[in-house]
């Protein structure tokens, strides 16, 4: 049986414009891996239901959901922060939602989704933060640092809109400043010191 | 460091601040999931510079005053009329009918807030002729919230959200045959709310009330923990008459809820279920 709940090491994601290739192209490199969750949380339309699944297409090994609220948290999956909601973990192991005031412009945002993870004192968990266009997730970003979690922020020369690794940069030195074709490395090197 | 950047809200504090609900205001906050009612607290204590949840929780104690507003802040009123359209177009397309042959209609909105819902509700039964039979009681534990419910009035800004959600569910009708412009406000027809009741009542702590034909309870249940919803969703199951409708958010399941049994999906992907006879 796969890890689920607290026992899972979960690899969070977030980004805005010009992230979903990156984010994508990531998902197809990264080999499977039984007790690992990512967790995206991307900045998108309000309407669309599902649509993001379909856009990453068949990813080997690895499942692939827009989580309901509640759902276990489990290793070996792919969680898409579903539109017009946030996306919150929970010490006890699964997802909650919540359909509070967005913030920065932001529903889901990477803030609300980084700040639940330090809150719940998950055990084991790293976030990356690629291109964007406002500064959602720098502050997220600074908590799991300061939390002691691995960070990875996307380097701004790389990123298609720098706005948001440079707030997040502007806040602090993460663990790693990556480029695009890196990011698989950056995941492998994260899980390799969670251990 | 992390303490400068986060509002700590330890649980011991918490639970300090859970007993004080409970002694002083009959209201249990322990079903709470916690992930998002920490969330609102540390944003309340941001608000009124309070660095400890200690200080919110003698606030609390201190200035009973308080406790309206604080309820509001504390809770989460985001609605929109119409939110999620193909869930109201099923909800008229495959449910409605079955009560049309009944001389009386009752419907509880559960968490009405602001009372979009509520008007998208009243609408959608306006459109089906059923208006005049429906008995609606819209209720809350926000009396503020409620309060702007009665009124009917919006802010215009929602306007290009609110008539495009109108006009998803309803092409062909104008948004104009309900909602009028007053200054910087939406105005709507206030006899949508003329069989409407306005209640203050806690689905945690209170007993159902009536019995009722349709529940929707949309993005209420994701503020609980499992236990919570499971007792709730009894609640309602209870509540509703055989053959009744319930409703739930679209991102809301009924996984933890053992009273799911007793219900069948109408509607899988918009969360609407029926009673089982």
């Amino acid at each position: 049986m796969k890890p689920q709940g607290r026992e899972v090491y979960l690899w969070l994601m977030g980004g805005s414009a010009g992230s979903f290739n990156p984010i994508r192209s990531f998902l197809h490199q990264m080999p499977y891996h039984s007790d690992v969750a990512i967790v995206l949380c991307l900045h998108r339309l309000r309407s669309p239901r599902m649509g993001m699944i379909d856009a990453i297409g068949y990813l080997k090994g690895w499942e692939m959901s827009e989580p309901d609220d509640k759902t276990v948290i489990q290793g070996g999956h792919v969680y898409i922060a579903p539109a017009d909601y946030h996306l919150l973990v929970e010490a006890e192991g699964y997802f909650s939602l919540s359909v509070e005031e967005p913030v920065h412009f932001s529903r889901p945002s990477i803030d609300v989704l980084l700040e639940s993870v330090v809150r719940a004192r998950w055990k084991r968990a790293g976030a990356a933060l690629l291109s964007g266009a406002n500064r959602d997730g720098a502050y997220g970003m600074y908590l799991m640092h300061q939390a002691g979690y691995f960070t990875a922020v996307q380097e701004p020369s790389d990123a298609e809109i720098p706005t948001m690794p440079e707030a997040a940069l502007n806040l602090f030195e993460p663990r790693v400043r990556f480029r695009r074709e890196s990011l698989v490395k950056v995941c492998l090197q994260a899980l390799t010191l969670s251990v | 460091m992390l303490a400068d950047l986060l509002p700590e809200v330890s649980d011991a504090e918490l639970e300090q601040f859970r007993q004080i609900m409970l002694t002083q205001y009959g209201l249990d906050f322990s079903g709470y999931a916690p992930a998002s009612l920490k969330r609102r607290l540390g944003s309340v204590m941001k608000k009124y510079g309070l660095p400890t949840l200690a200080l919110l929780n003698h606030r609390l104690l201190t200035q009973p005053e308080y406790i309206k507003y604080f309820i509001n802040e504390i809770t989460v009123s985001t609605t929109e009329l119409f939110r999620d359209p193909p869930a109201w177009v099923a909800l008229r397309l495959q449910a409605l009918s079955f009560f049309s042959s009944l001389a009386e209609i009752r419907i509880w909105h559960v968490g009405a807030s602001t009372g979009e819902e509520v008007l998208s509700m009243a609408i959608l039964l306006q459109e089906s002729n059923l208006y005049e039979r429906a008995q609606i009681y819209a209720t809350d534990i926000d009396e503020v919230s409620l309060e702007k419910a009665q009124s009917a009035r919006y802010p215009i800004r929602l306007k290009r959200l609110y008539k495009q959600n109108f006009h998803q569910v309803f092409p062909t009708i104008p948004f104009e045959k309900y909602v009028q412009e007053e200054g910087n406000e939406l105005v709507f027809d206030k006899t949508l709310l003329k069989n409407v009741r306005f209640l203050k009542h806690n689905i945690v702590t209170e007993a159902p009330f009536e019995e009722f034909e349709i529940i929707l309870c949309r993005n209420l249940l994701i503020y609980f923990t499992p236990a919570l919803q499971d007792l709730v969703v009894t609640k309602l199951v209870e509540s509703l008459v055989t053959g009744g409708i319930l409703m739930i958010g679209t991102k809301e399941s009924l996984f933890w809820c053992t009273a799911a049994k007793r219900l069948a999906a109408i509607n899988d992907v918009e969360r609407i279920y029926r009673k089982r006879r």
